[in-house]
């Protein structure tokens, strides 16, 4: 409606006051719906339009923009802090809710009615918005005076909560938002007239529980009870905390309920960590790792607990065995290594399952392993041992014990455990030698597969130098079966009549054996030998060949007057009972002076073939043992059931630990050698400590060098002339080139 | 002439009795650096010497009447009568020097161009020069420098020609020597370590490093570094001094 008449500013309040009146009698009368009279609504918005529209000097918009202000202030102070400061506790709070959701409601409507002046005259003027106006009559006329009897009455009845009762979360979540509204755009009000508050009572509050859970409860109750409460917290910011809150109210609670008794939990005696280990409660452990794993470092001392306690059961399986060993009994020592095994794959579960495959726990577990896989078990180094261990598992596995798949798990666990052992060289060692004799004696039993997925799986994990010669070796013995069915085909008859089959090695490949060329073989034989040979030479081209006569076997039919046996017996055994094919009586020093063995080897042989389970041979005196005056005789009633004998023979008393570390140790100084004039050569000018950390940690992969021995190398290598020390200052090295 | 002050003339006597030089050349050095004895005898020492024919048929006798019957060597019995004639035992310490002043090879053997050298050097060419110098040679040890130089040549010296390195007895001796001129507190300890646990020859480094860790290290071993380049065998000798509380850890 278009008035031409001007209204009075005092006429305009009026109207103005009617309707404010009118507005505060519906709020107190609370109906479920506050409505405005339509015409009343209309008059109003119109009469302030026209006010604010009016020219000068009638135009009325400051004026207006102050009234409302006015009225903001009247209501707030006059109407809301009164009703609200005469209530307590819970009461107050409630009070507080009500006027506040009034309050909102007021303004709401007044800003309608003053709508006009928010289009034009606030934004022209950069005043505050009437929303932000009557934000800040509320905070200052309300709020302020409240506030802290507020906060007090909140906070109580959150303990209340966290103490099992239910509370009205609408009416904490209505009052907390009043604590944010009067930050007025920011969170400053929440924080510091609220928040700072809450968290200082959540702290003592769990302080409190902390001490007392910690004394009355087992690790696993208590972190039950720890996760529930972590639970009912992140539960109490949704319902009616700010979001901002729960990253630090979580941060006090684990800090006090996890971090600061950390200790004391992990090591309960009965409960903690180790026991949980002991018992296999794999449920606990879980827990345990997902309550420390929000935690900076949280996880520290939980994977500390643990590599204490694997480090711990390994410790004792190494004293039980190195134990049975000092009272004599090696049985221990043997079946250790699969103990060890079995000990790595029970707790790599649990680094797989309640540990998440979490890196920190991978480390505990190899540190762990580190520590008891580098200890002596009656003389012998975990090298030596792993080495017998995958000596007999080979050797078992031509008896079908173990199917192919465990045979592979077998395998993968043996190289693992390998990463563990420190003198890895001298594994490689002991394992050669042994795969040696698996190789050249039990050749019938080896089973290709198994050894080269070995081989192949240690070359992947150490590199192919340290399985070039091992590969090499199953090479030989492939190589020497088609290199035999030629020498056959070749042959128009069998020299000698005997059926001959030569294996030839590379010697580089295999450990090295003491020849016997100085043997007398019987004519048989030797013609055997030529046949060969001259085979031999027309395929190759300038090689020698040794004979090792020691590491033959020979089959021998024996005419027995019972009955013919087969025996099948060493090359020297046969050897032996060839010059019997001659004679029936021999002495000692005629056997020894026509064959020209060695004094021990003739011994051995003697006793095997004398003294031993089968008599081939009757020995005058029937003693024990062989002396230099005993006179032998072939033993023409030796008979068995059996058609086919075999008769062993002892293996010479050398001692194989010793001459593999000898060995091991001579490479070690080549290698050392070698790392040092590589790091010199390219780095021309180093100080002493350098080159040594340098030359250890090059090393590591195979050995763990001895600092003296490589301090000996360097001097070695100042004599030979390949360093010097500098000039001015001794403790620096320059290479010489 | 012009007139020399008396403490002048008394410091020119006492040049020309040491370096035997003559009185034109030792009042050119001693004026060169200023009066002041040791001094003039660096200034002295770097001048090349001229060569006279005479001093060359002196040193040529000389030379004649050491040297081997079958070789053109001075052997061990030549150096014996040398050391006759300047009246010192074969032992004493100044024998080395004067091999040092030679630069000669091996011990107990002087070549002729050695022996000429070493004499040409020290600026004489008769026994008696020689004799009046041997107070000058000896306290050439008691330089820290020469020393050093001293014992270095040593090693080459008194080892056997064709090995390298140097046999113990032999070293023993040498650092019995050598250390009576220069106080070592712990020569006679190193000595005992040696022949209780090496038997083995010196090594060249290990000879020089000895030096350094005799003039280093203190005898309680307070500043000792055990992580440092010593060599191996200086740590067990460490080791052995605490193993025999000699020296507390």
């Amino acid at each position: 409606m278009y008035r031409a008449t001007i209204i009075d500013f005092e006429q305009g309040c009026k109207c103005l006051e009617a309707g404010v009146s009118e507005l505060k009698r519906i709020l107190e009368e609370e109906t479920s719906e506050t409505r405005i009279d339509p015409k009343q609504y209309l008059e109003l918005y119109t009469t302030i339009y026209n006010m604010c529209i009016q020219k000068h000097p009638h135009d009325h918009s400051q004026r207006l923009y102050n009234k409302y202000h006015d009225i903001v202030e009247h209501y707030a102070k006059k109407t809301v802090l009164p009703c609200v400061q005469q209530k307590h506790d819970e009461y107050l709070l409630r009070e507080l809710s009500r006027r506040w959701d009034h309050y909102k409601v007021f303004v709401k409507w007044l800003s309608h009615f003053f709508n006009y002046l928010e289009r034009f005259f606030i934004p022209q003027r950069n005043y505050p918005s009437l929303l932000e106006v009557a934000m800040k009559s509320f905070r200052n006329r309300v709020y302020l005076e409240v506030q802290v009897n507020a906060k007090d009455v909140v906070i109580a009845l959150i303990d209340k909560e966290r103490e099992g009762a239910q509370i009205d979360m609408e009416l904490l979540k209505n009052v907390l938002d009043i604590f944010v509204q009067s930050g007025m755009g920011t969170i400053e009000r929440y924080k510091e007239d609220f928040e700072m508050f809450l968290l200082e009572e959540t702290e003592s509050y769990y302080a409190r529980k902390a001490s007392r859970w910690i004394q009355e409860c087992s690790c696993p109750e208590y972190m039950i009870k720890s996760e529930e409460s972590l639970k009912k917290e992140k539960e109490r910011v949704t319902h009616y905390l700010h979001s901002s809150t729960e990253s630090k109210l979580v941060e006090i609670v684990q800090d006090i309920l996890l971090v600061s008794v950390a200790k004391h939990l992990l090591e309960k005696e009965h409960s903690g960590c180790s026991a949980l280990l002991r018992d296999d409660k794999t449920d606990d452990l879980s827990r345990m790792y997902r309550l420390y794993h929000p935690i900076p470092k949280g996880l520290e001392p939980v994977a500390d607990a643990f590599r204490i306690y694997v480090a711990r059961e390994g410790n004792a399986l190494i004293k039980q065995a190195q134990d049975a060993a000092a009272n004599g009994s090696l049985v221990e020592a043997q079946v250790l290594v699969g103990k060890i095994i079995d000990l790595h794959e029970k707790y790599m579960v649990y680094v797989m399952d309640c540990f998440k495959n979490h890196t920190l726990f991978h480390k505990a577990l190899k540190e762990a392993f580190e520590v008891f896989c580098n200890k002596k078990v009656a003389g012998s180094s975990s090298a030596e041992l792993v080495a017998n261990f995958c000596d007999s598992l080979f050797k078992k596995s031509g008896n079908d014990k173990l199917s192919d798949e465990a045979m592979e798990a077998t395998i993968d666990n043996v190289v693992k455990l390998l990463d563990y052992i420190s003198d890895k060289d001298i594994f490689s060692e002991f394992y050669r030698k042994k795969l040696a004799r698996r190789l050249l004696f039990d050749h019938h039993k080896v089973n290709k597969e198994h050894e080269t997925s070995m081989i192949t799986k240690l070359k992947r994990q150490q590199g192919g130098q340290y399985t070039s010669k091992m590969e090499g070796m199953v090479t030989d013995m492939q190589l020497a079966k088609e290199f035999q069915k030629g020498f056959k085909g070749s042959l128009t008859a069998k020299p000698g009549g005997i059926d001959l089959a030569v294996t030839v090695l590379n010697t580089g490949f295999w450990p090295s054996y003491k020849t016997s060329t100085d043997l007398n073989l019987p004519r048989e034989m030797v013609e055997c030998v030529e046949a060969f040979k001259s085979y031999y030479g027309t395929k190759t081209n300038q090689r020698k060949l040794r004979w090792l006569y020691s590491h033959g076997t020979c089959h021998v039919i024996g005419s027995f007057d019972p009955k013919p046996i087969e025996l099948v017996l060493s090359t020297y055994q046969a050897v032996v009972l060839c010059l019997f094919n001659n004679t029936e009586r021999l002495t000692y020093q005629e056997i020894i002076e026509q064959l020209n063995l060695s004094h021990e080897d003739l011994v051995r042989v003697l006793l095997s073939l004398s003294c031993a389970k089968y008599r081939i041979l009757n020995k005058e005196p029937a003693s024990k043992s062989i002396s230099t005056t005993d006179v032998f005789e072939f033993n023409s009633k030796f008979t068995s059931t059996m058609r086919r004998i075999k008769v062993s023979i002892p293996p010479p008393p050398i001692d194989e630990r010793k001459k593999v570390v000898e060995d091991v140790d001579q490479d070690r100084r080549y290698a050392i050698d070698a790392c040092i004039v590589r790091i010199m050569k390219s780095r021309k000018v180093l100080p002493h400590q350098q080159l040594v950390s340098q030359c250890v940690e090059q090393l590591s992969r195979m050995f763990k060098p001895d600092i003296k021995m490589i301090k000996k190398r360097i001097e070695d290598l100042i004599t030979r002339d390949y360093l010097k020390r500098d000039a001015k200052n001794h403790h620096i090295f320059n290479y010489v080139a | 002439m012009h007139k020399l002050s008396r403490s002048n003339r008394d410091k020119l006597q006492q040049f020309v009795a040491i370096t035997g030089a003559s009185d034109k050349n030792a009042l050119q050095a001693l004026k060169a650096s200023d009066w002041q004895l040791e001094a003039a005898f660096d200034v002295f020492y770097s001048q090349p010497q001229p060569r006279s024919n005479g001093d060359m048929r002196r040193l040529e006798e000389l030379y004649n009447r050491y040297k081997d019957p079958y070789s053109d060597m001075i052997l061990a019995e030549g150096i014996s009568v040398l050391c006759s004639d300047l009246q010192v035992e074969p032992q004493d310490i100044v024998t080395l020097v004067l091999s040092w002043h030679m630069n000669a090879a091996t011990a107990c053997e002087f070549s002729k161009e050695e022996f000429f050298g070493g004499l040409q050097a020290l600026g004489v060419d008769s026994i008696g020069k020689l004799q009046e110098k041997l107070s000058f040679m000896r306290s050439e040890l008691k330089d820290e420098q020469k020393f050093h130089e001293i014992y270095n040549f040593a090693f080459g010296w008194a080892k056997e020609k064709g090995q390298k390195s140097l046999a113990l007895d032999t070293a023993i001796g040498m650092w019995q020597l050598l250390f009576a001129e220069r106080e070592w507190p712990l020569v006679n300890h190193w000595c005992d370590f040696l022949q209780d646990h090496h038997n083995k020859a010196i090594s060249k480094d290990t000879w020089a490093q000895l030096l350094e860790f005799a003039r280093t290290v203190d005898p309680a071993l307070s500043n000792y570094d055990a992580e440092g380049a010593w060599p191996y065998l200086i740590d067990e000798f460490v080791e052995y001094l605490y193993d025999k509380s000699v020296v507390e850890k």
